[in-house]
């Protein structure tokens, strides 16, 4: 049933059509001024753009530039604390100036939109059905058993496993991915003619994002509607985006088509963007290197200028930047706008030389600085239905089952997977936050106790974590330079004055100055803040730090300032690291050794230049193959899975990846655990699998120079 | 589901235990022999140990307390020392009276006070809501014997229009009289309006502020279907949760307000059987009091769990 | 210096203290500004101030002992003399108002002090020990919040007696399990957060993180409790007061005021209105005060943008 056919033909008469060379949308010169108790923010800053029918603007940018703001003007849905300027032109009526009931006759109808965190955007109290039969009832007049089954066909369009039932759902019932093709399914109830997505795959794992921007690109060919798709992550832009228009500090300084942008930036910082975000693994396996775009944004707190934004972090930049604001110019002859005095000296060298990333090479007499064998780690006690007696009703989470791995020194071992996979409970349980249900760590060759409490001090401040949320890193009651004086005077049993003098060239050492000292956590970024944290890390010398996460909330410029600054302390003392992440980029930088986790359990493992190419487990073929590639010419990979992480409260009576796996053999996979296989080529090398490792090796390649026979390998089910 | 009551019953006995054990042990460590004060006084130490034989004094405590709470148990609240009467017919009557009052104020003031609190927290700031926040604050500062006494001046000493004591004839019923209910039914609901009126404004610009309210509203839904299907439900489940905590202010008030206006409820009972130091039936009363809360409470967990899916369905 | 004859440990103990208290002083401050930013606050904390001074200074400002009879003006109305006339014994009002406001300010504000500081200290302890202690205490702490706070209070001072100090102990078990409970929330919610697992990975013991990490930041929770609990403590007292359970005759007490003053309503309202319009404009004040200091914590949540 076609989606169009949702529309009586009232509805699609009382719309009058646009007239002819009006566009579908129209931002004309937009500011957005919050006016808080805090201080004025100015979120957007004269910017325009322009929507057609049928294609998709990729609205890109880091956190604070504003892009969200416009999608939100878009509906004409600010906070009262707004000051709007500049119009908003949809088919070319202002919606800014539109009465309210109007207004919400557009909203839902004709523009739509989906949210970032769907778990959020959804009543948690309503069934899911319900949710999308009012827009039906609302705009369409729809009600009883006829909007039911529109309910039921529109949630069968968006790809939702047994559309009939799935209305009655509550959403927490709903996995993540579940909850995001609700919303859309409730964004598209009326056919829109503008769809608005606000970040939608942000926070959804790699796998689920992946199947949501199938579900997209297909949206894209089906409804004849104007996509404005609004996220941080260049991969995902390039993979949906027709156009893109990028935004700093809330203006727009640079629009171009898609592939005219990623081939040939205009504007140093896309060029920078590009350059700094590392890139998924290609056939070459490892990447050795990355730039960096140095400083942070411009705050939206700061007054608009006559002078260009980005000046204080451009590596080209003159003095006329800093003395008149850039008017836009077209960049070459195609015309694409861009907001620089000098479009035409950008190119692959505007960033200068890539920083390499020193790699330890592996002795293999040293013995390793962290062994761990068979670590087991579960949450809970067994439960029974009537409390003291009746069969068992929950059981313990199983988030780690016999996780064996070594960290050699000076080495990083990168862990990877989906969320659900253990990665973080190995961490905790490593640095002893939570007391291993069992299993033997060695530090040193020397026992490490459960709970960190239980551990000599020589050996607690040998291991230090650093965690993904820095806001939450650093105590905000406390001045920052007395975590770091805390940390040195514990490790070292030095004075004060003697502790301070060290914290200072800490501090230094991560690209503060000494001056941070006295400052309170909130006056400082988010890129800040991580530095800092890793500061405070280093500052007992440690021999293992274990980053959860640590780069994963940061903007792409910062990250690859941290990651950068990672590599070189690691270059300097031979700290080794454990770095959890679910970026395959990241690990593909920053990794010697790779350990890849799927439902508490180690599915391969080994140097990361022999994890990085076939053969490999299904698990981790098929997380490769969903992360998003910033190049708008890279055929997406058919494999994807459906559904997230099994419930772990249930040992697995096969391979723990059996359910989802595509390259599933049926009875013996899903009933006989599989061998740990090691690769002849690389004995480190090991896979968790029942395929052989030669057979897979075969397939994998096979499949990577003629992508369409992934989808149905010879073994297939 | 069935694991959820089990444990919540299991704890209310838990609770209630709890609360005999209290209740029990407060009131034996109380300075003052029995029966000296049974007897007065002048009364001789044989029969002072008369009486302790009789009342099984001399036993030790948790023998006393087995058989206290075997009577309990078996509906026996014991035997007043003041009147000499069994406990369990001396309370009937007045705990119907303070039902009487309880509920009248529980099922006006609670649903006024909840759509008030709605419209409140709709129209936030308006002038209406500012005098809706204005009145609720200077009505949950107020205690209860002051807004009682208040009122009797205004309705009673200087208008005349209502009574300003609550006595009935013994054996007959509030409600026979149903104006003497008015003024203390008033008093009670003052505070109980204000505290729930302010949590359900508080609850309802709270889920105006979440995600899903703005999907609502960017869905083009009309302003009442938002407010009604999204934004109240969801208000409602912290609310439950605040008018059960309320459950109790209202029996701390209840004692309060019997004992301005008089009122012949299981309050007034009970002050009295403090001033005469009616052990026995100071703790028949603390516990019946106690308990009633503690199974109210349990009541208001149980609707909670009852509307929230998320428990429901778990 | 008297850190000399400790060891270190005992100093850096000691210390942590010192410094937990200047710490909750100062946030304690904070709050305060913030409070006196908002409107509620703007109004409440004068009001508050008014009944403090009026506390202190009672006694030299009141112009007759709270307790002398003048036999001669029994319900005598408002005159120069007796500026809200006096009561059946010929007191005068106003004195008795004001030396009433001295001790129930004491009582309450004490025994608000003992709650918070019991409740804190079971809230923190409690909550960042977590698993079967927390289990239990909090099954404790239950129990006792299962009496109605004023059934509880009633039980405990008709067993210990009426007195100033057992009033102040009475609030303080009526209050401990309820400051606990809102303590060991926030220290739920505070010792996930990542700067306090850094703590523990550094080795810290246990009194330095509760004292230091976790505790100066619970003080927006702590002073909003401490003066919602605070009005509550003057409700709790002087209904204690009209019941015949506060501070025993002849010293004056607003609620045993009011309650006495019923039997002469009809020809002298002002002995039950001036001790009724002092206790409300005191919980008034109090309320305000704490409407203050939670809006002003509120602020950062309406400058969100989208």
């Amino acid at each position: 049933m076609s989606i169009a056919s949702f529309l009586s033909p009232a509805t699609r008469e009382s719309v009058a059509p646009p007239a002819e060379g009006v566009p579908l949308l129209e931002v004309r010169d937009l500011s957005v001024t919050f006016y808080t108790p805090r201080g004025t923010v100015r979120a957007v800053r004269h910017a325009s753009f322009t929507v057609r029918r049928g294609e998709v603007l990729g609205l890109v940018g880091e956190s604070g530039c504003g892009k969200s703001t416009v999608a939100f003007a878009t509906l004409a849905y600010l906070p009262g604390t707004a000051e709007v300027g500049g119009s908003i032109l949809f088919e070319g009526r202002d919606l800014m100036t539109m009465p309210a009931g109007e207004l919400r006759d557009l909203r839902g109808s004709r523009i739509a939109m989906v949210y970032q965190d769907p778990g959020s955007a959804l009543n948690p109290t309503m069934r899911v059905g319900e949710q999308v039969e009012e827009v039906l009832h609302t705009h369409l007049g729809l009600s009883g058993q006829a909007a039911e089954e529109r309910a039921a066909s529109l949630f069968e369009s968006v790809g939702l496993p047994n559309p009939a039932r799935v209305g009655r759902r509550f959403p927490h019932e709903l996995s993540g991915g579940q909850q995001q093709r609700v919303v859309i399914a409730m964004a598209l109830a009326c056919e829109p003619d503008l769809l608005l997505m606000d970040e939608p795959t942000t926070g959804l794992d790699v796998t689920t994002e992946a199947t949501i921007l199938d579900l997209v690109a297909e949206l894209k060919d089906r409804v004849n509607a104007g996509i404005v798709f609004v996220s941080h992550n260049l991969g995902v832009i390039a993979r949906v985006a027709d156009r893109v228009a990028v935004m700093y500090a809330g203006q727009i300084i640079e629009e171009a088509p898609v592939r005219e942008l990623f081939a040939g930036p205009s504007h140093p910082y896309t060029a920078g963007l590009l350059s700094c975000v590392p890139a998924p693994v290609n056939e070459t396996g490892l990447m050795p290197q990355l730039r960096n775009i140095p400083g942070s944004v411009y705050p939206a707190s700061e007054p608009n200028v006559d002078a260009c934004l980005f000046a204080d972090r451009c590596p080209m930049v003159q003095d006329i930047c800093r003395e008149s604001a850039p008017p836009e110019i077209a960049a070459n002859a195609e015309g694409h706008p861009v907001r620089c005095f000098f479009p035409e000296r950008v190119d692959s060298d505007t960033w200068g030389e890539p920083t390499p990333r020193p790699r330890k090479p592996r002795s293999t007499n040293e013995a390793p600085l962290l062994q761990v064998d068979g670590l087991h780690q579960y949450y809970g006690t067994d439960q029974k239905k009537y409390i003291f007696f009746g069969p068992p009703s929950r059981r313990p989470v199983r988030a780690n089952v016999d996780v064996d791995f070594a960290i050699q020194p000076g080495r990083t071992l990168g862990i990877v997977g989906e969320s659900g996979s253990g990665k973080s409970t190995a961490a905790r349980s490593i640095a002893g936050l939570e007391r291993r249900t069992a299993g033997e760590v060695l530090l040193d060759g020397e026992p490490l106790a459960a709970g960190v409490g239980d551990r000599p001090r020589g050996q607690q401040s040998k291991v230090r974590m650093v965690f993904q949320n820095p806001a939450a890193s650093l105590n905000p009651r406390l001045p920052i330079g007395s975590v770091l004086v805390r940390s040195i005077r514990k490790s070292r049993g030095i004075g004060k004055a003697e502790a301070r003098g060290i914290a200072v060239e800490l501090l230094e050492s991560v690209g503060l100055d000494g001056g941070y000292m006295d400052r309170r956590p909130r006056e400082l970024s988010g890129g800040q803040q991580q530095r800092v944290a890793l500061a405070a890390a280093f500052a007992a010398d440690p021999e293992l730090i274990i980053a959860d996460e640590a780069v994963s909330a940061l903007d792409v410029s910062v990250q690859a300032q941290v990651l950068i600054l990672i590599a070189e302390r690691q270059r300097r003392e031979g700290t080794a690291f454990m770095f959890i992440t679910h970026d395959l980029g990241v690990v593909r930088y920053i990794s010697d050794d790779i350990l890849v986790l799927y439902g508490g359990h180690v599915v391969e493992t080994g140097p990361a230049e022999a994890v990085l190419r076939p053969p490999w487990s299904p698990y981790t073929e098929a997380l490769l193959s969903a992360a998003p590639v910033p190049d708008p010419d890279a055929e997406p990979s058919r494999i994807r899975l459906e559904g997230a992480v099994p419930t772990l409260r249930q040992p697995f009576a096969g391979c723990p990846f059996a359910g989802r796996c595509p390259r599933n053999l049926g009875d013996l996979c899903n009933n006989t655990p599989p061998p740990m296989r090691v690769d002849s080529a690389d004995p480190r090398h090991q896979i968790l699998c029942h395929i052989p490792l030669e057979e897979l090796a075969a397939d994998q390649r096979a499949a990577m120079r003629g992508r369409s026979a992934v989808g149905e390998t010879p073994r297939g089910r | 589901m069935a694991r959820f009551l089990l444990l919540r019953l299991g704890l209310i006995v838990v609770t209630l235990l709890v609360i005999s054990f209290a209740v029990f042990g407060v009131t034996e460590v109380l300075p003052g022999d029995v029966a000296t004060q049974i007897l007065g006084q002048g009364a001789t130490p044989e029969n002072v140990a008369v009486v302790r034989e009789r009342l099984g004094l001399d036993d030790p405590w948790p023998m006393r307390y087995a058989s206290w709470v075997g009577g309990v148990v078996r509906g026996d609240l014991g035997e007043s020392l003041v009147q000499r009467l069994p406990i369990t017919e001396m309370v009937g009557g007045r705990l119907v009276n303070s039902l009487i009052l309880a509920s009248f104020t529980f099922f006006v003031a609670m649903p006024v006070a909840v759509a008030v609190g709605i419209w409140a927290g709709v129209h936030r700031n308006s002038f209406g809501d500012r005098l809706a926040s204005m009145f609720s604050l200077v009505a949950i500062s107020l205690p209860e014997f002051v807004t009682g006494v208040v009122l009797i001046i205004v309705f009673s000493t200087t208008l005349g229009w209502l009574p300003s004591s609550s006595l009935v004839e013994p054996g007959t019923n509030p409600l026979t009289r149903p104006q003497i209910l008015v003024l203390p039914a008033l008093t009670l609901t003052g505070v109980m309006f204000a505290y729930v009126m302010r949590m359900t404004r508080a609850n309802v610009i709270e889920v105006l502020e979440t995600n899903y309210v703005r999907s609502a509203i960017l869905k083009g839904l009309p302003m009442r279907q938002v407010i009604w299907r999204h934004v109240v439900p969801n208000a409602m489940l912290p609310t439950i949760s605040v008018i059960t905590l309320n459950i109790g202010w209202l029996l701390g008030g209840l004692i309060i307000v019997e004992n301005v206006f008089s009122y012949p409820g299981i309050g007034r009972m009970l002050l009295t059987s403090i001033q005469t130091r009616d052990m026995p039936l100071l703790q028949a009363l603390a516990l019946l009091i106690a308990a009633t809360y503690a199974v109210s409470n349990l009541f208001a967990d149980l609707a909670y769990t009852w509307l929230n899916p998320r428990i429901r369905f778990a | 210096m008297a850190t000399a004859t400790l060891t270190p440990a005992e100093s850096e103990r000691g210390n942590a203290a010192t410094r937990a208290v200047v710490g909750l002083a100062r946030g304690a401050r904070r709050e305060f500004g913030y409070a006196w930013a908002t409107p509620a606050g703007r109004i409440g904390l004068p009001l508050v101030l008014v009944h403090v001074v009026l506390a202190i200074a009672g006694t030299v400002l009141a112009p007759f002992p709270a307790t002398e009879f003048h036999l001669l003006d029994r319900f005598s109305g408002p005159t120069m003399t007796y500026w809200l006339g006096t009561d059946e014994f010929g007191r005068d009002i106003f004195s008795r108002v004001l030396s009433g406001a001295t001790s129930i300010i004491l009582v309450s504000a004490a025994g608000t002090a003992l709650g918070i500081l019991l409740g804190t200290i079971v809230g923190l302890s409690s909550g960042y020990a977590g698993g079967k202690v927390d289990e239990v205490v909090m099954r404790v702490m239950d129990g006792l919040m299962s009496f109605p706070a004023l059934l509880l209070a009633l039980l405990v001072l008709t067993t210990l007696g009426s007195s100033h100090i057992n009033i102040v102990f009475t609030i303080g078990i009526v209050f401990t399990p309820r400051v606990a409970r809102v303590l060991r929330s926030a220290t739920l919610s505070i010792k996930t957060m990542e700067f306090v697992q850094s703590a523990r990975l550094r080795g810290e013991p246990a009194y330095y993180i509760i004292f230091r990490e976790i505790l100066p930041n619970t003080t927006p929770v702590l002073t909003v409790e401490a003066s919602v609990r605070l009005s509550y403590a003057v409700l709790l007292a002087s209904s204690l007061g009209f019941l015949g359970l506060g501070v025993q005759p002849p010293s004056s007490d607003w609620g045993l005021m009011i309650s006495e003053g019923r039997a002469h309503i009809a020809n002298a309202p002002l002995i039950v209105l001036a001790p009724s319009v002092a206790v409300a404009s005191l919980v008034i004040g109090v309320n305000l005060l704490a409407e203050g200091l939670r809006e002003a914590r509120e602020l950062p949540k309406g400058e969100r943008t989208p």
